[in-house]
């Protein structure tokens, strides 16, 4: 591997109104390596690319490519540099064609007219010429996650990148899934391209990296080199501190089922079956996990037992109310308590004040209110206390909630539902984008709610917070359950499961 | 359920859907054509043919209910009801009443109708596809018919006229790209203080300029097309042998969107702005410029409409002539689903609604109280809201429509 | 950042500990100072603009403050400066200018209150002439009826058919997701053309007993509200004027203090979060832009009641009460005390450049009235545009996130 850098950025510095993303960091990236950037939620390595993908402009810094210094003001500044990038977020567009995708910007064309046949040759070329099987014809809206990926690869090496950033790739991906990407990142590597790869997954960057650099609060601690490096000793580097990778917590003490979901099928906006005939049981203190990879129909069931969506057939069953077709208000009158996977999307209203959040579901109930009289006093000084209580930080009950961080807008979701005592609690992706002190207090909150008594069914598409929280483990694929598993099984066979390979649960 | 049906795959039922939908327009049609059997020139006395083709036309609607389709199979059945009962209804009219209704001269007129919402529709395609939603067509519309007629009054040109109507339409739709582009405002907002800056602008200056005595007398207008040859064949020469110039424009216009559209990088780009900004700036295209392009096209071609109608097939400027047109069209933009010749069908249909109503005024086929001109006025606008609410939940417009493009 | 689920930001938690109180101090600093600056500053550039207009036009330097100054002088604002001027006449503009002001109100409180809930509507107009035409028909009829009850039975009667008109575009986006701008835009001219046939000859069934005129007859005396305020002139104030101010006052504790408000806003803001809530978004909708054209056929009903009495078809092409209610709304900011400001300045405008207040030889009112409407028109658009700029020192704290759209502006479902 030679010694002179292909990249290196030197004192980038990046400012948010109120934050500091990125603090005089420093990395530079070997022709021919896979460099993982490592750090947790909020470290600010998707920011640090941004600015190299020229998405982002730093206020300090220098950007030098072959030593050169380069001013990257634009995507297009970046790809003329052979700079391609790969967004956690997939830059595609669903309602077009894989070849129109990779085509957008350098279109082939014949006179003023699309020539979209050369475009689908070139893509078949270049798919075959990097061992990246896809249909270029095929809509992207029609192809699987792990497709899409690449897709978005093929993106870039069609632009003639040299070097290829991956954010957060595997984040979206089953252990299988993952394995093959790293395949596929082998091969490129093997063809002389560069690999930065953004996680903060400590496995990955064992598996795949060549050298690493972790980043903590927007500055850059080390660059180690993989051999000689641990786990421990990573985690140790990307927190600042000793980190339980496993959250302590008792045998679960299951007591009568509350939540009883029978041969539901249930249908997502496009009018396909998204979640056909599941059927599963939570217990009174205990955690169910359903584990899957992201768009196998778990939204939809959440959502059909929330009362969010009416399912097609089936039954739900909530503390032996049956709530099927009942709507929202029944299903959170009857019990079931319920962390949104998206709290901005669902969990709060952000032009709301923080007291009128947490009465979101108790608003017309007394003492919030009375003959639809509304007392926002009352509203206030119950949010006062559970603000308290639940240590929100960045506000009062008079804050408006898009104001906070998201760490604590998920605490302020999170003190809403707990505080209202539902005897069922569904958990979707509960800790998505948080710090690891959120997470923590998320799963600490989890597991003293199961203690209480509570039926709680946890989905998230971190395995590892699956086999960590939960007593019980169902995987869904492709809108069924597919397996049920105890919180010791292997990673493995759980991927495998992901992928549709597991097998069949008897009942 | 079987195994074969277990192991489809969710792409096969969206396949078997479209089949029961595509039914369900068949049946549509077969109501549509019910009506237009027992209309003239065919005025079929049998009542049994068009009852036949109605009956045919609800099954197929029943048969794609029972098949999924819900909303497109009530509509086939009501279409079909609808028929048979027009069908009854003109069995007991006479042949010359019926005739001085349903002639030749209503499809031209549906022609005329259409063609200034055809303009501003293909205008809107453009500017919602890239992602702005542009509710000023409306006022673009009439600083076209006002602009252009002012140039055309000055310079005794049409050509001119016209130029002056894009130009118009141009500054209005840049006021609106700047707004909702730039300063992110509300595009909805944005193009309602359009509509009503417009309906200032025109009525100020035509009351500056004019005062009360309205616009000159105009020495010329926009020609109609002598197509001699064509103009002999009967039925289709008395449609198309003599056009006004704007209406043939109007077809190239339409058929140009679509091939720019979908048949161009161009379009692709477009397309991509509309639906998924980011992606595109992150492949090096300018979502500003294409935005900015796009919406300024919209004001151009909506002003061409207005233009039409002030100096193509009126001759006169009224203070707030456009009366609602601009909304029509983007439902008709709507109704076609953001597609060139989806939206055409849609403005032939309000255009074809508005001639039927210019026709119905003082016929005997109705009731004279229902025959006044006010009242079948109101039947573009019940048509567009029916359409509207007809058509609604199945189309899909532009992902991003609406929402301004943060750079960061 | 318009895409995706952007939970996952690329910026760590802000370095705290900042107490709660500066955040939300600055927060309140922020709306304070842009609730009032904004609306100034687009009113200002609106007229600087129209300013611009009329001395191009004009071609006269002095041209747009001597209009400006004949069309301040119309409105009777003076009234309020003991000594400027001629106290009897000041006072009859003045009244005119508050004739204005009271349906503007309440076409104000009908834009506004659909904005709540995220709605744009456009429909106020056509709400406010299905108003002013039930008005008609209960006005004219029940000869001999006490008078509390005629008016209460009138009024209530129009507010119900704004209602109505309002509830249609509701129930349209509620169970079909028709867009409400289009479906009001219809209705408004629903509304117009039905209106004109039903006073027109032949045989209008609101016409009046001379069948030569386009025109309804008068409403019965006992229908007709008591003056209030009268220094002659043509029209004195009304006792609508309290019926809007107390309307002002509904709909501030509506949105406010009652949980159907707490639902209106929640939708408003966010749908999604408000379904999950347990709140029913459609119900919202169908409500919103019901009572939204409640408001408007009450205005409606006013008028008609208050000083107008009778109506005639060409009324239809002049009256723009509707749209200037949504600049109205804008400029107020939707909240209470805003609207009765703006629609005390819209009011004063409208009055200044009417042909009976304003002298041709110094400015044509024709010129004037549609100056107007393009002052108006520039302060939607700088208000609009403001709220954006307003978000943006918001969207500071709310990193990874578009803001809030106060109006859904997909014109899709």
């Amino acid at each position: 591997m030679a010694d002179i850098p292909l990249l290196e950025l030197k004192g980038i510095t990046k400012r948010f109104p109120g934050v500091i993303a990125n603090d005089h960091v420093d990395f530079e990236l070997v022709k021919g390596e896979v460099h993982a950037l490592l750090g947790e939620n909020g470290a600010g390595k998707s920011t640090l690319m941004n600015i190299l993908y020229g998405l982002y402009h730093p206020d300090e810094g220098e950007v030098r490519l072959d030593g050169k210094r380069v001013r990257i003001d634009s995507p297009r500044a970046a790809i003329d540099l052979g700079i391609g990038m790969v967004h956690q977020h997939f830059m595609l567009i669903p309602v077009m064609t894989v070849a129109e995708n990779i085509v957008l910007g350098v279109e082939p064309h014949s006179g003023p007219f699309l020539n979209i046949d050369a475009a689908e040759k070139r893509v078949r070329d270049l798919s075959e010429r990097f061992g990246l099987a896809v249909r270029p014809e095929a809509l992207i809206e029609s192809i699987s996650v792990g497709m899409q990926q690449r897709v978005e690869i093929l993106k870039a090496l069609y632009r003639g990148a040299e070097i290829l950033i991956l954010d957060e790739p595997t984040a979206v991906l089953t252990p299988q899934e993952a394995e093959e990407l790293f395949e596929i990142i082998r091969s490129l590597q093997a063809e002389g391209k560069s690999i930065v790869f953004i996680t903060h997954k400590l496995g990955e960057v064992l598996a795949i990296a060549d050298r690493v650099t972790v980043l903590r609060r927007g500055k850059t601690i080390e660059t180690v080199p993989r051999e000689g490096a641990t786990e421990e000793g990573l985690a140790r580097l990307m927190v600042g501190r000793e980190v339980l990778l496993r959250v302590d917590k008792t045998p679960a003490q299951p007591g009568d089922p509350l939540l009883t979901v029978e041969d539901l099928r249930v249908f997502d906006e496009r009018h396909l079956e998204a979640v056909r005939g599941v059927s599963l049981e939570v217990r009174a203190g205990e955690i169910v996990g359903i584990a899957g990879v992201d768009g196998n129909g778990q939204s939809e069931l959440v959502e059909a037992i929330t009362g969010l969506r009416r399912p097609e057939s089936g039954r739900v069953v909530a503390v032996g109310e049956d709530i099927t077709n009942e709507g929202a208000r029944d299903s959170l009158e009857a019990g079931v308590g319920h962390i949104p996977e998206d709290r901005q999307r669902r969990g709060l209203v952000l032009d709301f004040t923080l007291a009128e959040n947490i009465a979101l579901k108790d608003y017309c109930e007394e003492p919030d209110s009375k003959w639809g009289w509304l007392y926002p006093k009352r509203l206030v000084a119950r949010a006062k206390r559970l603000l308290t209580e639940f240590d929100v930080r960045g506000g009062g009950p008079q804050t408006l909630a898009a104001s906070l961080s998201g760490g604590n807008q998920q605490k302020v979701v999170v003190a809403r539902e707990v505080s209202r005592d539902p005897r069922i609690l569904v958990a979707a992706q509960p800790t998505r984008g948080l710090d690891v002190g959120a997470i923590e207090f998320v799963h600490r909150r989890l597991v003293a709610e199961r203690d209480e008594g509570r039926a709680i069914l946890l989905v998230s598409f971190e395995l590892d917070e699956i086999l960590s929280l939960s007593d019980r483990i169902l995987v869904m694929y492709e809108g069924r359950v597919v397996g049920e598993y105890s919180p010791d099984v292997s990673e493995e066979e759980l991927g495998i499961a992901m992928t549709g390979g597991g097998r069949e649960v008897a009942a | 359920m079987s195994v074969a049906e277990a192991s489809q795959t969710p792409l096969d039922r969206l396949r078997r859907l479209g089949e029961a939908r595509s039914l369900a327009i068949i049946g549509i049609w077969l109501g549509v054509l019910a009506v237009w059997l027992s209309v003239p020139p065919f005025t079929i006395r049998a009542l049994v043919v068009p009852a036949a083709a109605a009956v045919l036309g609800a099954s197929l609607g029943l048969w794609a209910l029972t098949r999924g389709e819900r909303k497109l199979g009530w509509w086939a059945i009501g279409v079909a009801l609808l028929a048979i009962l027009v069908a009854l209804w003109f069995q007991s009219e006479e042949s010359a009443e019926l005739e001085s209704v349903f002639s030749i001269g209503l499809l031209a007129a549906t022609f005329r109708f259409a063609a200034p919402l055809a303009f501003a529709a293909m205008g809107g395609i453009f500017s919602e596809r890239s992602g702005v939603v542009n509710i000023g067509l409306e006022g673009m519309m009439l600083a076209g018919a006002f602009f252009g007629i002012v140039v055309v009054a000055e310079t005794g040109q049409w050509e001119l006229g016209l130029l002056g109507a894009m130009a118009a339409g141009a500054v209005l739709a840049l006021i609106h790209a700047f707004f909702s582009i730039h300063l992110r405002a509300d595009q909805i907002i944005s193009g309602f203080a359009i509509n009503f800056l417009a309906l200032g602008v025109t009525g100020y200056l035509f009351r500056s300029i004019y005062g009360t005595r309205g616009t000159p007398e105009l020495e010329e207008r926009i020609p109609n097309v002598h197509l001699p040859l064509i103009e002999d064949i009967p039925f289709f020469g008395d449609l198309f042998g003599n056009l006004n110039l704007m209406i043939w424009l109007m077809f190239a216009v339409v058929l140009t969107s679509f091939i720019v559209l979908f048949k161009t990088p161009i379009g692709l780009r477009i397309r991509s702005v509309g639906e998924h900004p980011k992606a595109a700036d992150t492949v090096g295209i300018s979502v500003f410029k294409v935005r900015y392009a796009a919406v300024i096209l919209s004001g151009v071609l909506a002003a061409l409409g207005g233009a039409y109608l002030s100096f193509g097939t009126g001759n006169a400027f009224n203070e707030n002539m456009t009366a609602g047109r601009g909304f029509i069209a983007l439902a008709a933009v709507i109704f076609g689903n953001w597609r060139p010749f989806g939206a055409f069908g849609a403005c032939l249909l309000f255009g074809f609604s508005s001639a039927l109503a210019l026709r119905l005024q003082g016929s005997p086929l109705l009731p004279s109280d229902l025959a006044s001109a006010n009242l079948l006025s109101t039947l573009p606008y019940v048509l567009t809201l029916v359409v509207l609410v007809g058509v609604i939940g199945r189309s899909r417009g532009p992902a991003a429509a609406g929402r301004p493009y943060v750079k960061q | 950042m318009s895409d995706g689920p952007a939970a996952v930001t690329p910026v760590p938690p802000p370095p705290e500990p900042e107490g709660g109180g500066s955040v939300s101090g600055l927060q309140a600093f922020y709306d304070r100072a842009g609730g009032l600056l904004v609306p100034v500053a687009a009113a200002f550039l609106a007229f600087l603009i129209g300013g611009i207009v009329v001395l191009v036009t004009e071609k006269s330097l002095t041209a747009p403050f001597e209009a400006y100054k004949a069309i301040f002088e119309g409105t009777g604002v003076t009234w309020f400066i003991p000594g400027v001027g001629d106290t009897a006449e000041e006072a009859r503009d003045l009244q005119q200018t508050l004739l204005i002001t009271t349906p503007l109100i309440l076409t104000a409180l009908a834009v506004a209150f659909a904005f709540r809930c995220g709605m744009f509507n456009i429909g106020g107009q056509g709400q406010y002439w299905v108003g002013l035409l039930t008005g008609i028909w209960f006005g004219t009829h029940f000869d001999g009826a006490p008078m509390a009850l005629h008016i209460t039975l009138t009024v209530v009667a129009a507010l119900l058919a704004g209602a109505l008109w309002g509830g249609i575009a509701g129930a349209l986006k509620a169970t079909t997701g028709a867009h409400e701008v289009i479906s009001t835009i219809m209705l408004n001219w629903i509304a117009i053309w039905v209106g004109k046939w039903l006073l027109e000859a032949p045989d209008g069934y609101l016409q009046g007993t001379d069948p030569s005129l386009p025109r309804s007859n008068d409403v019965l005396d006992s229908a007709k509200l008591s003056e209030v305020w009268n220094w002659g002139g043509l029209q004195p104030l009304h006792a609508g004027i309290f019926i809007a101010l107390f309307a002002v006052l509904v709909y501030h504790l509506l949105l406010n203090r009652t949980t159907l408000g707490y639902e209106v806003r929640a939708v408003g803001f966010n749908p999604d979060a408000a379904a999950y809530g347990g709140i029913s978004v459609k119900k919202n909708y169908f409500l919103a832009l019901a009572i939204s054209g409640g408001f408007a056929g009450l205005a409606g009903a006013i008028d008609l009641l208050g000083w107008k009495y009778r109506l005639t078809s060409t009324e239809f092409d002049a009256n723009l009460l509707g749209f200037v209610g949504i600049a109205v709304a804008l400029l107020g900011r939707n909240k209470a005390v805003g609207i009765l400001f703006a629609a005390f300045l819209f009011g004063a405008l409208d009055v200044g450049t009417s042909p009976r207040q304003l002298d041709p030889e110094v400015f044509n009112p024709e010129l004037a009235t549609n100056l107007a409407t393009m002052i108006q028109a520039l302060i939607i658009a700088f208000v609009g545009a403001e709220f954006l700029i307003l978000y943006l020192w918001r969207a500071r704290k709310r990193v990874g996130w578009a803001g809030p759209r106060r109006v859904e502006p997909e014109l899709k479902p």
